[in-house]
């Protein structure tokens, strides 16, 4: 993971401005830096998404091919997750620099994903037991500055809202043999639920208190964090401990208590936010990666 | 009809007949007792068996057995480390290496270590990490090898509780042991230290609420040092799942103990006595 230098005086000045509730940049322990998000930024992609959190930026692709159902379960589809990190973002990442820091993302969002209701599976199914879409959601990560996880979750929340899965038909001639039959026209296409994808919010605990979306300075100062994943109802889909410190039992519920909070605070203006965006059409004006 | 005797007559793919032979097994009671006598919504876990020092080429080790999971847990070191362009030379390494033996589980798996056991690494590592004084053991790395030999069930948490012993085995300084123990949710109930079946059983079933969670604890210090959920829970079920592992690894801890005292004795007692 891209870490920075921070001198213990600095470590000092995060740690008592995080217990008067002021951070370095000006913001409470529950606020968020700026985002951006936009969607439809890869035209060979069936969804895309760009999410900018502070310096962090992350591309999310989703592609969707026809695959095989998994034997216990014939009648959904499902979902693929893979994480890349770019030597871009930091030159640590180079060559299999980034793989672990890569599979334990990906390992990661198949839990966050690992649920009944985060997706509507079953829609993905075309035929039980021998078709299926499979969705294949590649992270790409374009910069690093603190808060991965956010970031990721909510670039696929908006990727998903905007993959357009074709429609097909399955038609089966006279010797009962099936064909897939894909529709001639490019917009007839099926659009995902994504209301109950979750969201991830990572708490850092720093000193007595813990912060909502660290940068890499305040992430230096901490040495464990927890990571949650909530819907907008407030379920709690996955959370785990990171980092190689401990957490006293008392804080982890308080911490899961502010997470559950904040998470289901980020769903409505994300969901608002992606609705306008979509209503815009082609008049949207396109920011893409200079903006 | 001439046939071709060399071509085997079946189709292309097929699938292990076990696949469709557990399937009604599947559906367990949600109510009622569990299926080895154990109470549900009670820290019910089960009876272990441990004991330390079988390996003797590591310098410390570890076993565990709670209903049918085995687990076998060597740890090597301290010793150089390997990786010199670690900036951190001040404090020492700890790596975890968790693999599933290819006949632990239902179906084969394969040698090769899959995403889903470097995940496992990953959450034993992590878990033990806060425990260690790491810092007493400068430019030193210290390799914690764990080999699951059967998987019933709850493998993280026996895990994690059967590489703390190997580590106060091999005499690392540690500032407490790490105890695990994990629980799965259904519906309203729940059961501890669920077993292979009861831990997979949910995947085919209704939409209820259900879901895993795992939590290692340091006991003396009151302090978790590794956590870990996954399904689909409410804030109030998980904070009460935390609450009733942590219970489970105090119910865990007196035996844990006992078990370092005898082999501590054993190594004490001259060889001639015995």
């Amino acid at each position: 993971m891209a870490t920075v230098q921070v001198s213990e005086a600095e470590k000092v000045y995060i740690l008592h401005g995080i217990r008067d509730d002021l951070r370095v940049d000006g913001r409470g322990c529950e606020d968020y830096r700026h985002m951006e998000v936009e969607t439809d930024v890869v035209s060979n992609t069936d969804g895309s998404a760009k999410v900018t959190l502070g310096h962090t930026a992350v591309l999310v692709g989703i592609k969707a091919e026809i695959g095989k159902p998994r034997p216990m379960i014939a009648n959904q589809g499902y979902l693929e997750f893979f994480v890349d990190c770019s030597a871009n973002a930091t030159p640590e990442f180079e060559g299999r620099g980034g793989e672990e820091l890569g599979t334990e993302l990906s390992n990661t969002l198949y839990k966050v994903f690992n649920n009944q209701h985060s997706l509507d599976l079953k829609s993905l199914c075309i035929s039980p037991g021998e078709h299926c879409w499979v969705l294949y959601v590649d992270v790409l990560l374009l910069q690093c500055d603190g808060n991965l996880y956010d970031a990721i979750s909510v670039a696929i929340k908006a990727a998903l809202f905007n993959t357009k899965i074709p429609k097909v038909h399955i038609s089966s001639d006279e010797e009962g043999g099936k064909e897939i039959e894909l529709s001639d026209d490019p917009y007839d296409c099926m659009r995902l639920d994504v209301e109950n994808v979750p969201c991830i919010v990572t708490l850092c605990k720093i000193g007595h208190r813990h912060v909502v979306d660290a940068t890499l300075q305040e992430k230096a100062c901490s040495v464990a964090s927890l990571i949650i994943s909530v819907t907008h109802k407030g379920i709690i889909t996955c959370s785990r401990k990171v980092g190689r410190g401990s957490l006293d039992p008392e804080s982890i519920c308080e911490m899961i208590e502010a997470g559950k909070r904040v998470g289901k605070a980020l769903h409505p203006p994300l969901m608002k936010l992606l609705q306008q965006e979509e209503s815009l059409g082609n008049k949207r004006q396109k920011v893409g990666f200079l903006g | 009809m001439p046939t071709d005797t060399k071509r085997v007559r079946g189709p292309e793919t097929s699938q292990s007949p076990l696949l469709f032979w557990s399937r009604p097994a599947k559906v367990l009671p949600s109510h009622g007792p569990r299926a080895d006598g154990r109470q549900r919504d009670q820290v019910d876990v089960r009876p272990v068996f441990v004991r330390c020092g079988l390996v003797s080429q590591a310098k410390g080790s570890a076993y565990i057995e709670a209903g049918s999971t085995k687990v076998l847990c060597c740890v090597y070191g301290p010793r150089e480390t390997e990786r010199k362009d670690e900036t951190d030379m001040k404090s020492g390494r700890l790596t975890t290496d968790m693999r599933f033996a290819p006949f632990s589980c239902p179906e084969r798996g394969s040698w090769i270590q899959g995403s889903q056991d470097k995940d496992f690494s990953l959450m034993l590592q992590e878990s033990l990490q806060p425990a260690v004084c790491l810092h007493k053991y400068p430019r030193s790395q210290i390799e914690v090898n764990v080999m699951v030999l059967e998987n019933s069930g709850s493998v993280l948490a026996h895990a994690v509780t059967c590489a703390s012993m190997a580590l106060a085995d091999a005499g690392i300084e540690m500032y407490d042991l790490v105890l695990g123990c994990s629980l799965r949710q259904d519906g309203g109930s729940y059961v501890v230290d669920p077993m292979y079946p009861e831990e997979n059983s949910w995947r085919s079933g209704s939409g209820e609420k259900q879901g895993g969670l795992t939590v290692a604890f340091l006991p003396s210090l009151n302090q978790v040092s590794g956590l870990q959920s996954d399904g689909e829970m409410a804030e109030e079920t998980l904070t009460a799942g935390i609450r009733t592992c942590i219970e489970g690894c105090y119910k865990l801890y007196p035996v844990i103990q006992q078990a370092l005292i005898k082999a501590v004795r054993r190594a004490a007692l001259p060889p001639a006595e015995s």
